[in-house]
C-alpha cells in the first residue's frame, strides 16, 4: 500500500520532471528525478514477504476479578529480517493494560525471538477472547505499508472476585450425616475448640471454662465444633434485568461475587454445593465437593450474562430432587419477577432453609442517574415489600449493599 | 546512543540542511533573479514611489541568520502559551506604534533598519517555518518551507549543467531535510507511545542508517535513468534520437519517465507484495 507521503513524492517529482524543461531548470528536474528514484529504490527496501510467528501466555491459569496477569506476547521471526514492524495485541475492551504496552514496534533479525511484556488489570469477570494481533510493515520513510493479523486467538477467563467469608454460620440444623464426616466450622459437640459464650441455665457442667472462671468470676461454657456437612444450593438470578448499571457496578456482577464467595466458603468446610442459574434458561450444577467443582462453578460463574426474564419459579422443578431441609440461598433482587413470593413459599414449604440475599445497587444507580428519583424510592418500597415477605415466610433475608463486606451483612440477619 | 538524541540529531541534522538547501538554491538562482524578489522589488517601489531594495543590503546569509533567529525565537515561545501571547501583543502593538509614527512623520529609529529586517525576514522565512516544523512536529510548517525553498529562487534564466555541484548540494540536503524533518515527526510520535523502548531504539537507528544507504543507491539510480536516455536512443529510430527535442532536457525528461514506468511495470510483475504468511497458534 502506498502511503500519501509516497503518492506526494511522486506526483512532485513527475511535475517537476516535466515542467522544469519549460523553465530551463536542471535543478528541479534532477531534482524530481531523484525524488522518483528515491521512492524507486524504497520500494524495494523492507517490502518483501515476511514470516511471523506470534503466541501469547499468561503467567497464570486463574485469574481473579480486579487482578493483574502478566503476558508474553512471544514475537518469533521465521523469515527474512524486518526492519519496521509494529505489533498491536488486539485486547477485549473489559481489559485494560496496566504496566507495559500491548502496542510494540520492533527490529527483528532473522529467527530473532522477542518478548513483549504487559500487565493486564482484569477489571470484569467474564470469559474474553484476545484476538488477533495486528502487524503493519512500514518501510523507513513511511512511503509503503502492509497491515495484516496473525492468526493467535487466546482465551482469558476471569473469575469473580472472592471474599473471605469467616464465623458465619450458614448451614442447616439437620446435617447431612457421612461416614467419616468431616468437620465444618460450626458450633456442635466434637473435640475442636470453637469458642467460649457466657453460662446459661441448663448448660452442661462439664463444658464450663473454670479457668476463665477464676480469673473473672464469670461463669464461661466452652463451646465446640460440631462434625457434620451439609448439601447446599446456592440459585443465582441471571435475569436480562440484573445488568441494569454500569458495566462495571451491576446486580449480576455483585450477585456472582456474593455467590463465588459463598461457594469457596462451602467447600472449604468440606460441604456439597450446586449452583441453579436462570435467566434466558436454568443451568443447573448439581452439588459436589472438591477443587475441581469449585473451578467449576466459578467458571460458571464467570460466564454468566445477563438475559432472559425467566421467573423464580423455573427452578423449584430442579429443586424438588434436592436433599430434604437442606439450606438454599438465592441471590436475587427480585425485582420484576411476580412469581418470586409464590417460588419462595414453595421453597420455604419444602422445608429448605432458606436465605434470600437481594443485591442493593438502587442508591448507586440513583447517584449516578441511571435511575430516576421517583424510579429509586418506587424500587426500593417493592424490595423492602418482598424482604419483608421473604421474612414473614421464616427465611433469613437481606438488602445487601455491595460497598459494605457481605459476612458482616450475613451476619446481621444469621444471627 | 539513546532516543532521545537520536531524534535531537535528527532534528540538527534536518536544521542544518535546511539551511544550506536553501543557502545553495540561492547559489544556483541568484536573488537578483528571483521572480518572486523582483515581484516585491516592483510592488514596494510602486509603494514608495522610488527604488527602495536596490538600497537595501539583501544578503542571503543575513536572511538565513534572522530566519533561523526567528524559527529559534518562534521554538522557545511556545514552550509557554501565555508567554507567546504576550510577545505577541508586544509585536502587534510596537508595528501599530510604529505605523502610527510614520503617518505624523515622527521616525523613532531610522526606517532603512525595518526595511532592511523585512528583506532579510523574506529571504528567511522559509528558514524560520521549517524550524518550527522541525522542533514543533508541525507537518505544514514543514511543507510550507519545502515549497518556499523551491518557489521563491525561481528564476526565468533557468540554470544548466554548469552549476552541477551546487544543484547536487542542493539535491541532497533538500532531501535531507524533507526525510529527516518528516521522520522525526513520524518517529518521535512512536516514541511517545514506545516509552522510549529498547527495541525502538534499534529501529530509529536501522532508519538513520538505511536513509544513507538509499540516498546513496538513489544517486547511483538517478544517473542510471540519465544513462538511460543514451541507451534508449540507441533502440530509436535515427531520425529522432538525434532531433533537436530528443537531445534537450524535454527529451531527458520523457527518457527519465520512460525509465520509471519500466521500474514500476517491472516491480508489478515480480514483486509478491507484503503478504505477512499467517501461522497457526
Amino acid at each position: 500500500m502506498w502511503t500519501r507521503k509516497a503518492v506526494v513524492y511522486v506526483g512532485l517529482g513527475i511535475i517537476l520532471v516535466l515542467f522544469s524543461p519549460f523553465i530551463n531548470n536542471l535543478q528541479l528536474f534532477l531534482l524530481g528525478t531523484t525524488i522518483l528514484g528515491f521512492v524507486a529504490v524504497h520500494s524495494l527496501v523492507n517490502t518483501r514477504p515476511i514470516d511471523i510467528k506470534i503466541t501469547r501466555s499468561f503467567d497464570t491459569d486463574q485469574i481473579f476479578e480486579n487482578s493483574d496477569v502478566n503476558v508474553d506476547l512471544i514475537i518469533q521471526n521465521k523469515g527474512r529480517p524486518v526492519g519496521f514492524l509494529e505489533i498491536y495485541d488486539n485486547l477485549p475492551s473489559e481489559v485494560e493494560v496496566s504496566n507495559g504496552l500491548n502496542h510494540t514496534i520492533v527490529k527483528l533479525r532473522k529467527d530473532e525471538l522477542v518478548i513483549n511484556k504487559y500487565l493486564l488489570n482484569c477489571r470484569l469477570r467474564g470469559q474474553f477472547r484476545l484476538g488477533n494481533p495486528r502487524l503493519r510493515i512500514y518501510n523507513p520513510s513511511f512511503l509503503f505499508y502492509y497491515e495484516s493479523d496473525i492468526e493467535s486467538k487466546s482465551s482469558l477467563v476471569v473469575l469473580p472476585q472472592m471474599e473471605q467469608i469467616e464465623g458465619v454460620d450458614l448451614s442447616t440444623d439437620f446435617p447431612k450425616m457421612y461416614q467419616g464426616a468431616m468437620p465444618i466450622r460450626r458450633i456442635g459437640t466434637s473435640g475442636e475448640f470453637y469458642g467460649i459464650r457466657e453460662y446459661f441455665p441448663g448448660d452442661d457442667f462439664k463444658n464450663i471454662n473454670w479457668r476463665v472462671f477464676g480469673r473473672t468470676r464469670k461463669l464461661m461454657v466452652n463451646q465446640f465444633e460440631r462434625e457434620d456437612i451439609s448439601d447446599i444450593m446456592i440459585v443465582l438470578d441471571a435475569r436480562e434485568i440484573t445488568g441494569t448499571g454500569t458495566v462495571l457496578q451491576n446486580p449480576l456482577n455483585y450477585s456472582c461475587r456474593a455467590a463465588a464467595s459463598l461457594v469457596s466458603f462451602f467447600l472449604r468446610s468440606r460441604n456439597r454445593v450446586g449452583l441453579i442459574t436462570y435467566g434466558e434458561t436454568i443451568n443447573v450444577i448439581s452439588p459436589d465437593t472438591g477443587e475441581r467443582h469449585l473451578y467449576r462453578l466459578l467458571t460458571t460463574l464467570a460466564e454468566i450474562q445477563a438475559s432472559g426474564a425467566l421467573g423464580l419459579h423455573t427452578i423449584l422443578g430442579d429443586l424438588r430432587n434436592f436433599t430434604p431441609r437442606s439450606p438454599v440461598m438465592v441471590i436475587s433482587t427480585l425485582e420484576n419477577d411476580r412469581t418470586s413470593a409464590s417460588a419462595l413459599r414453595e421453597i420455604t414449604a419444602r422445608g429448605f432453609k432458606l436465605t434470600v440475599i437481594a443485591p442493593d445497587t438502587l442508591d448507586f444507580d440513583r447517584d449516578s442517574r441511571i435511575i430516576s428519583p421517583t424510579v429509586y424510592f418506587t424500587a426500593s418500597a417493592s424490595l423492602d415489600n418482598k424482604i419483608t415477605e421473604a421474612r414473614s415466610l421464616g427465611a433469613r433475608a437481606m438488602r445487601w449493599n455491595p460497598e459494605t463486606v457481605l459476612s458482616t451483612s450475613l451476619a446481621e440477619v444469621i444471627r | 546512543m539513546n532516543t532521545n538524541n537520536s531524534l535531537s540529531l535528527m532534528q540538527s541534522i534536518a536544521t542544518f540542511s535546511l539551511m544550506s538547501s536553501l543557502g545553495f538554491a540561492y547559489v544556483i538562482n541568484p536573488i537578483e533573479n528571483s521572480l518572486l524578489f523582483q515581484a516585491t522589488d516592483s510592488i514596494v517601489g510602486g509603494l514608495y514611489q522610488r527604488e527602495v531594495l536596490e538600497s537595501l543590503n539583501k544578503s542571503v546569509v543575513g536572511g538565513l541568520l534572522l530566519g533561523l533567529f526567528i524559527g529559534t525565537l518562534n521554538v522557545f515561545l511556545d514552550m509557554s502559551k501565555k508567554v507567546y501571547d504576550y510577545f505577541l501583543i508586544f509585536v502587534f502593538v510596537i508595528s501599530i506604534l510604529i505605523f502610527i509614527a510614520s503617518i505624523r512623520d515622527y521616525d523613532s529609529f531610522p526606517y532603512v533598519l525595518t526595511q532592511q529586517l523585512f528583506v532579510w525576514f523574506w529571504i528567511g522565512l522559509p528558514i524560520s517555518l521549517g524550524i518550527t516544523g522541525i522542533w514543533l512536529n508541525r507537518v505544514g510548517n514543514q511543507v510550507a518551507s519545502a515549497f518556499l525553498i523551491l518557489v521563491m529562487p525561481l528564476g526565468i534564466l533557468g540554470n544548466t549543467n554548469d552549476q552541477i555541484y551546487p544543484i547536487l548540494a542542493f539535491v541532497l540536503s533538500y532531501m535531507l531535510y524533507l526525510e529527516l524533518s518528516y521522520g522525526h515527526v513520524r518517529y518521535s510520535r512512536l516514541a511517545r507511545i514506545m516509552h522510549y523502548s529498547k527495541e525502538y531504539e534499534t529501529v530509529l537507528q536501522w532508519f538513520l542508517l538505511t536513509l544513507v544507504i538509499t540516498l546513496a543507491l538513489t544517486i547511483i539510480l538517478t544517473s542510471l535513468a540519465f544513462l538511460f536516455h543514451t541507451f534508449l536512443g540507441n533502440f530509436l529510430p535515427y531520425s529522432f534520437s538525434n532531433s533537436i527535442e530528443y537531445n534537450t532536457i524535454y527529451g531527458q525528461a520523457l527518457s527519465i519517465l520512460v525509465f520509471f514506468m519500466l521500474w514500476a511495470v517491472v516491480q508489478t510483475l515480480f514483486s509478491r507484495g507484503y503478504l505477512a504468511r499467517q501461522v497457526e497458534d
